[in-house]
């Protein structure tokens, strides 16, 4: 029961095989609209099932911050079949590493267990999708419990007032400003009622996603999805497109709190949606691998290494959201000198231009390699894999997208890295600086 | 319509209505009734019939020799792919001269931090594309690695494993770039509670005993160290007699000796190496505070425990497990998360070192409940000591931790972790075949005699947040 909020669980590095897919799954669909995507994975006795809800933190209503994530703490407080204390129970009983999350996008519930175990999961997972009937003590219990998430994951992070008023200023009115967890009054205020109303509304077999990775062959997959899955009821479902952010900004934060030990510096550009780029998403990946990907990007080697101007810098491109993709660069200025925003921005800059400036096709095949390299070890754990497809499909992604990752990034031009980056420059951006208070993080 | 049915008189016509009535009625009233008592789901039912209940599964572990070194195997030929994981057993943290804590993280960075002929840059930039996979790391008790490869590379991997760990550059100006870099973590540890609440709660417990010291050192001591000292760190520290290697993967027992010569046969044969005295700790319920303004308190409290080998060990475990180790079906989850919402979460687990054995835990809530939640901790750390677990809760642990005996095969870089720690723990080679055994033969007598010798004494607990100036505890 985590919140992710951001993709990053699934960054693995990038992938190997060209020719066949990257994770050579199956995929059918249900009669009742249910999606079902199976990786077989048969070195050991093993299976992790998933079930992925395309619904998440975006979809729900103003001031009704935290339902989905609320909802999400609800639906391992039993069903019409299965007590309120009895779920959790049986979960363990069958020796399954349980857990959920809920992100902007997309809820999901899975377990990873033995493959005699399946059915079992199986029947619960599919048990709660329709029969859901938490009692009001139980509500309640769980709405004190998400508050204290917040106050413990969110909260208690010194850095968080900073994140989420960045967050805003780049956002504006998108609900992808908002914090997954809600905001404080706004889940106190959540009743009953909205939980009960938001389950009705998304949770359905013809809005979710079944991933099996692991000891079993796609055909008895289907059979037994069939079986469990297959009897439920579609819905109908009615999810609204986000809104992509299209105003053209540029806003400084800076902000000093108690409790910093160190400065730190952020910038976060606002570009469309995977679907709507210019150029692919692959372009805006090896830009960042590029420019940021670890100790020997080029920014690192300029600014960390050869200038010793800074003690870290990193770029990412997070691309497997319905909203605004959002290229990101992070630094750590040293500790030892007084902050100066602008001759921070201004290195910055002028890294970024040599960066660009010196980027030839040996350096790009050189980050292809380092992007595909690893992607031997993907089938090496079945979770990985299934988070990776599940991630992915959920966001609206087609198996055969994902199954091409190392064609994306192989199909990739040094032309196409350059326009990359040009996007990125004139994108809407905030730069966030966030500092000591006067008199810390100097002990 | 049966002519013989024709004649049937009033009476046993009523009779059959009254009949009817009866069932009918019946139905109306048990029946919902009778149907609720069989709308569970039948879990048991539904797993005996699975076509999937039969697979079966074995995993053997084999030892590997090659003159003073050995490894424990375990072959999966499924991927093209190599993992390693090994220790250099007292060479962690707690084996740092006094005056130069940090030692070992700085050792670990700045062995991948170029090697023989390539710089650092070279040495990373080969890793990456070659998907070679190469980390070093400290605990408090030993120096340890992990290294992965795909097969096809497996040349390249022993070639750059041996350029750090033979030949590491030890580049002056880079060691001034880790320093400040490890500097900087260490501050950055001040700003999480939780991180900072950790440092000092090691402190407490610990004091005086190396396993007080923070992996990063001080800030003066991180500006003391020197190239020397990391050079001799390596040679003397790292060797043959105190190496433990954990092998899984694409590999063979003839390759794997190949290996085993190829990476680690040139070092040393024997370390200069102490053993720390063991400690033990004695609780008596004092609670400690750290002042300072968060949305939560976050305490952490801990008491004696029992080493990995102790014939108290398995009883431990599983008490243990059922009291704050199961996740949200533990006794103290269900107690203080469950029904009263006063935490996002409580759990306890086994804290083992070499020298140390304790049974530790943790929990964070906001001001206004945690008072109340330490309370119900106390309460049923107490009510575990006095009247132990149930028949109940012992069958259904059981069932669980045997249930999940195979997750442990999810990756190999898993295997390989668990291949050295059965090397570690000294488990013995056939751990794997034994351990649900292990399982089901503690009794609830046993349990019970380890939850009266462990948990009759309070834990201490040492808490960060904001302090009310009145309490005097």
């Amino acid at each position: 029961m985590r919140l992710i909020c951001i993709a990053a669980i699934l960054w693995l590095g990038s992938v190997l095989p060209a020719f066949a897919g990257l994770f050579k799954a199956t995929e059918f669909t249900l009669n009742n609209g249910m999606q079902v995507v199976v990786i077989e994975n048969h070195k050991a006795p093993l299976i992790k099932h998933m079930v992925w809800y395309k619904v998440g933190a975006v979809d729900e209503i103003r001031g009704k911050g935290g339902i989905a994530h609320l909802l999400e703490h609800l639906m391992f407080r039993g069903t019409k079949l299965v007590k309120s204390d009895e779920f959790k129970q049986k979960l363990d009983e069958l020796g399954a590493e349980h857990n959920a999350f809920t992100s902007f996008d997309m809820t999901v519930y899975h377990q990873l267990a033995d493959i005699s175990k399946l059915e079992a999961l199986m029947a619960l997972e599919a048990d709660r999708m329709q029969n859901l009937a938490f009692d009001r003590e139980a509500f309640n219990a769980e709405q004190k419990i998400v508050y204290q998430e917040r106050q413990q994951v969110v909260e208690n992070n010194p850095a968080s007032a900073f994140n989420e008023r960045f967050n805003l200023l780049l956002w504006g009115n998108s609900p992808y400003g908002q914090p997954i967890t809600g905001q404080n009054d706004e889940i106190m205020a959540l009743t009953y009622d909205d939980a009960r109303d938001f389950y009705t509304q998304y949770y359905a077999p013809n809005n979710a996603i079944l991933v099996l990775s692991g000891d079993i062959e796609p055909q008895l997959a289907h059979e037994l999805a069939e079986k469990y899955y297959g009897k439920l009821p579609a819905a109908a479902i009615e999810r609204e497109e986000p809104q992509e952010v299209k105003d053209m900004f540029k806003t400084t934060l800076e902000m000093s709190l108690p409790n910093i030990q160190a400065a730190k510096m952020v910038q976060k550009f606002l570009l469309p949606n995977y679907r709507n780029l210019k150029g692919t998403y692959f372009d805006y990946l090896v830009l960042a691998e590029y420019l940021g990907g670890g100790e020997t990007s080029a920014l690192y080697q300029d600014l960390v290494v050869e200038q010793e101007a800074v003690l870290g810098v990193a770029a990412s491109y997070h691309y497997l959201t319905r909203g605004n993709s959002v290229f990101s660069l992070a630094l750590r200025p040293n500790t030892d000198e007084v902050f100066d925003r602008v001759w921070y921005e201004q290195i910055l800059n002028d890294a970024l231009e040599q960066a660009m400036n010196n980027f030839t096709s040996d350096e790009l095949e050189k980050v292809k390699r380092k992007m595909t390299a690893d992607l031997v070890y993907i089938n090496d754990n079945p979770e990985d894999v299934a988070y990776w497809v599940g991630y992915a499909l959920a966001i609206g992604f087609n198996l055969a997208d994902v199954e091409g990752f190392v064609e994306g990034i192989k199909n990739v031009t040094l032309e196409g890295v350059q326009e990359a980056y040009r996007q990125v420059k004139s994108a809407a951006w905030v730069e966030g600086v966030l500092l000591p208070k006067e008199g810390q993080g100097e002990n | 319509m049966s002519r013989r049915n024709k004649h049937t008189y009033w009476g046993g016509y009523l009779w059959r209505l009254a009949i009817i009535a009866i069932v009918l009625g019946s139905a109306f009233y048990y029946g919902p009734r009778f149907y609720a008592r069989f709308q569970h789901l039948p879990i048991e039912e539904i797993l005996i019939s699975s076509p999937l209940k039969n697979k079966t599964f074995s995993a053997t572990v084999q030892q590997v020799q090659s003159d003073n070194l050995k490894a424990y195997l375990l072959e999966e030929h499924t991927n093209p792919i190599v993992s390693l994981s090994f220790a250099f057993q007292n060479a962690g943290a707690a084996h740092e001269p006094y005056d130069m804590l940090g030692l070992t993280t700085m050792l670990s960075e700045m062995l991948t931090a170029g090697g023989a002929d390539y710089d650092a840059k070279t040495f990373k930039d080969l890793c990456a594309e070659y998907g070679i996979k190469l980390e070093f790391a400290t605990t408090a008790d030993n120096f340890s690695g992990t290294l992965q490869f795909p097969k096809e590379f497996q040349a390249k991997a022993i070639e750059l494993f041996r350029a750090a760990l033979y030949e590491p550059q030890f580049d002056e100006a880079y060691l001034a770039l880790v320093k400040k870099r490890q500097l900087l973590a260490l501050q950055l540890q001040d700003e999480q509670p939780a991180q900072m609440l950790a440092n000092k709660f090691k402190q407490f417990v610990f004091a005086g005993h190396p396993y007080e010291r923070n992996v990063l050192g001080t800030r003066e001591s991180i500006a003391k160290i020197e190239v020397a000292d990391l050079e001799s760190y390596r040679q003397q520290k790292l060797a043959q007699d105190n190496l433990l290697v954990g092998i899984a993967g694409d590999v063979t027992v003839a390759e794997t000796e190949q290996l085993l010569k190829q990476l680690f046969a040139d070092l040393p044969i024997t370390a200069k190496t102490d053993k720390l005295s063991p400690l033990e700790i004695e609780t008596t319920g004092v609670k400690q505070a750290i002042s300072r303004q968060t949305a939560q308190d976050v305490a952490r409290f801990a008491t004696q425990g029992t080493f990995r080998n102790s014939v108290d060990f398995y009883p431990l475990y599983i008490v243990n497990y059922i009291f704050g180790e199961s996740g949200l079906n533990s006794r103290l989850n269900k107690r203080i998360r469950e029904q009263e919402g006063l935490t996002y979460g409580i759990y306890t687990y086994l804290a083992i070192k070499k020298a140390a054995a304790l049974i530790e835990g943790s929990f964070s809530a906001t001001p206004e409940n945690f008072e109340r939640a330490v309370a119900m901790l106390r309460q049923e750390w107490k009510r575990l000591g006095n009247e132990g677990i149930s028949d109940e809760e012992l069958a259904q642990a059981k069932e669980a931790l045997i249930a999940s005996y195979n997750l442990r095969f999810a990756s190999t870089a898993g295997i390989a972790d668990m291949l050295l720690a059965m090397q570690m723990y000294d488990l013995g080679i056939d751990f794997l075949q034994k351990r649900n055994d292990y399982i089901k033969e503690v009794t609830l007598q046993a349990a019970n005699a380890a939850a009266k010798k462990y948990f009759n004494t309070e834990p201490d607990l040492m808490y960060i947040g904001v302090i009310d100036t009145k309490e005097n505890e």
